[in-house]
């Protein structure tokens, strides 16, 4: 079960945390999701020296002792995470909420009104992320 | 998902003339028109930018980013790609030759091309915005500049300078 989803800006700053589950304190995932960030950053950085690793999707790249963290980077360093709870998930299910997640953001940022760089204020944005954390892995 | 949602054409034409017109007449100074034109441009390119490299592998370095716009960018954009693309030997400053500019083709110019080229100036601001923001977006940062090379045919020359990767 997805317990949280987010979108890290391309200067590492949060442009949208969604948490799910009412009785985790959500600054734990904040915490979580920052410390996935450096493992992501060191992963880009090192992975520009091998061919064929241009791929948005990073796949697992932080499993805490009760979490996983799955990460993928669009090619203007906009970063989204999410926050798994369950062992067994599909890399495929992953990949098109992956994909329907960076659709729902390309919308979002369409917006004339939002600023680009400040956070995420889009209601339609929040009732879609919700959507796509609701789905069953 | 909605599907690719289209305008027609005329109306996109008719706006951008007349945007370009009321920015002018609303600032007090060629330099202020300029800026806002350009900030539009920067927004514009940047949103662009995001929506179209969404099925797209990361680029590895700034020629392919250069690439990339003078391929599928443009392609979205104006429905051709570019036509020519020269680089200096440090691969910092890029120009862009487009035959048959597009928001151009239907406006007609007087034969002198340095007549034609003044009256053009103003429209080439966005679009040379639109350049600098989808470059800033992925990580490039550059200054853009136009012209006109032919008044007959509509043909142009976007001049980048990379300041920083």
């Amino acid at each position: 079960m997805i317990v949280s989803m987010a979108v890290v800006g391309p200067a590492n700053s949060p442009l949208f945390i969604h948490t799910i589950s009412p009785e985790e304190d959500p600054l734990n995932f904040h915490y979580i999701i920052h410390c996935a960030l450096d493992v992501l950053d060191e992963r880009l950085n090192t992975k520009s020296k091998t061919p064929g690793g241009n791929d948005p999707n990073l796949g697992l790249i932080y499993p805490t002792e009760d979490y996983r963290v799955y990460g993928y980077v669009t090619n203007t360093k906009v970063k989204f995470f999410i926050i798994v709870d369950e062992i067994e998930t599909k890399m495929s299910d992953i990949r098109e909420i992956f994909r329907r997640f960076h659709l729902a953001y390309v919308d979002a940022v369409s917006n004339p009104f939002h600023l680009q760089g400040h956070a995420l204020a889009s209601k339609s944005f929040e009732a879609r992320v919700r959507s796509l954390a609701a789905i069953r892995l | 998902m909605a599907g690719k949602r289209e305008v027609a054409e005329s109306c996109f034409e008719f706006l951008y003339l007349e945007l370009v017109r009321t920015c002018y007449v609303k600032e007090e100074d060629d330099r202020g028109t300029r800026s806002s034109l350009d900030a539009m441009g920067f927004q514009v390119g940047q949103q662009l930018a995001e929506r179209y490299t969404i099925d797209r592998a990361r680029f590895s370095d700034h020629l392919e980013v250069i690439k990339f716009i003078c391929k599928e960018f443009w392609n979205e954009l104006f429905n051709k790609q570019v036509d020519n693309l020269k680089t200096n030997r440090n691969r910092e400053i890029f120009v862009l030759h487009d035959n048959r500019f597009r928001w151009l083709r239907h406006m007609s110019l007087p034969k002198d091309l340095a007549a034609a080229a003044e009256t053009v100036n103003r429209y080439l601001i966005f679009p040379c915005g639109i350049i600098k923001g989808a470059l800033a977006s992925f990580g490039v940062l550059c200054e853009v500049s136009a012209e006109l090379t032919d008044s007959a045919t509509h043909a142009c020359a976007f001049h980048i300078r990379i300041t920083q990767k």
